[in-house]
């Protein structure tokens, strides 16, 4: 057994070196599939982040009467955080608001002239209500109309936003099920390169195969050295995917983040949270494919 | 020690490769096969060392019943066939000596047989200088050598050697038949499949003749009659 393992071992790297063009070709076209698929993963990172990045932006601001009653104004904030709908309701008192106009506004003195005018202050308290998802501002937006809290507010001003929720939520879909059908396509192209691949890579092989049979091996003495190598492939396919996938997302990233609106999107930190399981899945997936293709592509040339 | 009753080969859909062959060759004989080329010559070989199954009759080599010998079997029989081709058939990306000692590994000998019993059989063809080389480095009488000792290592009962000489010129083919001789003396029982006329006159030992995949003529000590 033990002698047998040894041997198989041996006969996996010598075929390695021995062929060592052949294995860099089955190599590149492992790394490139594995490429595909990261970049399809990656892809579907950014454009998550990017859809999450817009709906984080959206809003409803709540401006409340000058003379609104503060309890109302808690009212309403107790009841939304209440709604599991809501993600956070952020509290502007009438005095922040009148000190961040002046903040804006402080190079123009017709404003600041108009604002010593009217001598009070003109605003009233308001809010800033984010939801969980584009989907949940119509609820909000109904909820707001609760009697408790309804005749203090002014004005929402997410009516100006609707159409551009409405539109995002549309195109978000679709970029979901855009990308979930790219997937499936990718993969599918990216499972019919590798079978080929190991098949070519067998081919090549097949008169070996037969030799090895007619000197007295069994089907599993042959087979397993090709089966080990294709790991071993498989392994050499990974390394080499994540030197370049590595160093690529640190270079990329800022790059994505700019055009998200300056903020990183934490595409370096996703893979250090998730690589290990990522690159772990790419690797047991490609090593089965592999198996499988090594296994299906030999069964004809063992039959000697 | 190799017994045939009555065996037929047909490939489909009807193609005749053997039929009715009997015959029966004894231990240490050495035995030519002749005929012309699809007369079914390496159809009989191949049954031989059970890469085809007849389809009807019955095969035993050494008392074992090959007739319908089980997948699994196959390789413990190949082990005790040495078989020797025209095509040489060795492993294009293994040194001479690999090449060897791959029939002995196959098998799961222990490492100190393996580097016991390769120089030796080296020896025996007269290549333990070329150990180191590789096929494509070698003359064709040389590879065949290789194959020979390959087929020598697990010191087989039988040797079936087919058309072993096709590929070569007078000189590197009289050598060739003069190691398959000298095995012979050792023993092992020798089945030549060959449609080389001067090699078998000069043997001037049994020869089976086959035409239209039928025996038609088995000599003591015969010559190529066609």
């Amino acid at each position: 057994m033990f002698i047998s393992t040894y041997r198989v071992t041996k006969f996996a790297f010598q075929n390695f070196w021995r062929n060592f063009w052949l294995s860099v070709i089955t190599i590149t076209m492992l790394v490139m599939t594995l490429l595909t698929v990261n970049i399809l993963i990656i892809l579907n990172f950014v454009t998550d982040q990017a859809i999450q990045t817009v709906e984080d932006r959206i809003e409803v601001s709540v401006y409340f009467h000058t003379s609104a009653p503060q309890t109302s104004v808690d009212n309403a904030v107790s009841y939304l955080r209440s709604l599991s709908q809501v993600k956070d309701v952020q509290t502007i008192s009438a005095q922040e608001m009148l000190d961040k106009f002046i903040l804006i506004h402080k190079k123009d003195d017709a404003i600041i002239a108009s604002l010593e005018e009217i001598g009070g202050n003109p605003f009233g308290p308001s809010l800033i209500v984010k939801a969980q998802s584009v989907s949940d501002f119509d609820f909000i937006l109904e909820a707001l109309e609760n009697p408790e809290f309804r005749d203090a507010i002014r004005e929402k001003d997410f009516s100006n936003y609707s159409d551009v929720v409405t539109r995002i939520k549309n195109a978000t879909d679709r970029v979901r099920t855009f990308g979930v059908a790219l997937s499936v396509i990718f993969l599918l192209i990216a499972i019919l390169i590798v079978f080929n691949t190991v098949r070519m890579s067998i081919f090549i092989h097949r008169e070996e195969i037969g030799i090895m049979k007619l000197v007295g091996a069994s089907d599993r003495f042959v087979r397993a050295p090709f089966l080990l190598e294709m790991i071993l492939l498989s392994l050499i396919a990974i390394v080499v995917m994540l030197l370049i996938v590595y160093p690529s997302i640190a270079i990329l990233e800022p790059k994505f983040g700019f055009y998200i609106g300056g903020e990183s999107i934490g595409l370096v930190n996703y893979f250090e949270k998730n690589g290990l399981m990522i690159f772990g899945l790419e690797f047991v997936g490609l090593v089965l494919l592999t198996l499988f293709s090594t296994g299906m592509a030999m069964r004809k040339y063992l039959k000697v | 020690m190799i017994l045939f009753k009555n065996v037929s080969k047909i490939y489909p859909p009807n193609i005749v490769g053997i039929e009715g062959i009997s015959l029966n060759i004894k231990p240490g004989e050495f035995v030519s096969i002749v005929g012309q080329s699809g007369t079914g010559k390496s159809t009989l070989a191949k049954l031989l060392f059970a890469e085809e199954r007849p389809t009807r009759g019955k095969i035993e080599i050494g008392g074992w019943d090959i007739t319908n010998i089980k997948d699994h079997e196959i390789p413990m029989l190949r082990r005790q066939i040495g078989v020797v081709f025209q095509d040489y058939k060795l492993l294009q990306r293994k040194t001479v000596y690999e090449n060897v000692a791959f029939a002995l590994q196959v098998a799961g000998a222990p490492a100190h047989r393996v580097r016991e019993v390769v120089p030796l059989v080296l020896n025996i063809v007269n290549l333990h200088d070329k150990h180191g080389r590789y096929p494509n480095q070698l003359s064709g009488g040389e590879q065949q050598r290789v194959a020979i000792a390959r087929s020598l290592v697990h010191q087989p009962k039988i040797l079936v050697a087919d058309e072993p000489t096709g590929n070569l010129d007078t000189l590197n083919a009289r050598e060739i038949m003069d190691l398959l001789a000298k095995i012979n003396e050792f023993g092992t029982t020798v089945v030549l499949v060959t449609h080389d006329r001067d090699m078998v006159n000069r043997l001037r030992r049994r020869v089976i003749t086959l035409e239209d995949g039928k025996i038609s003529s088995d000599v003591e000590e015969g010559r190529y009659k066609l």
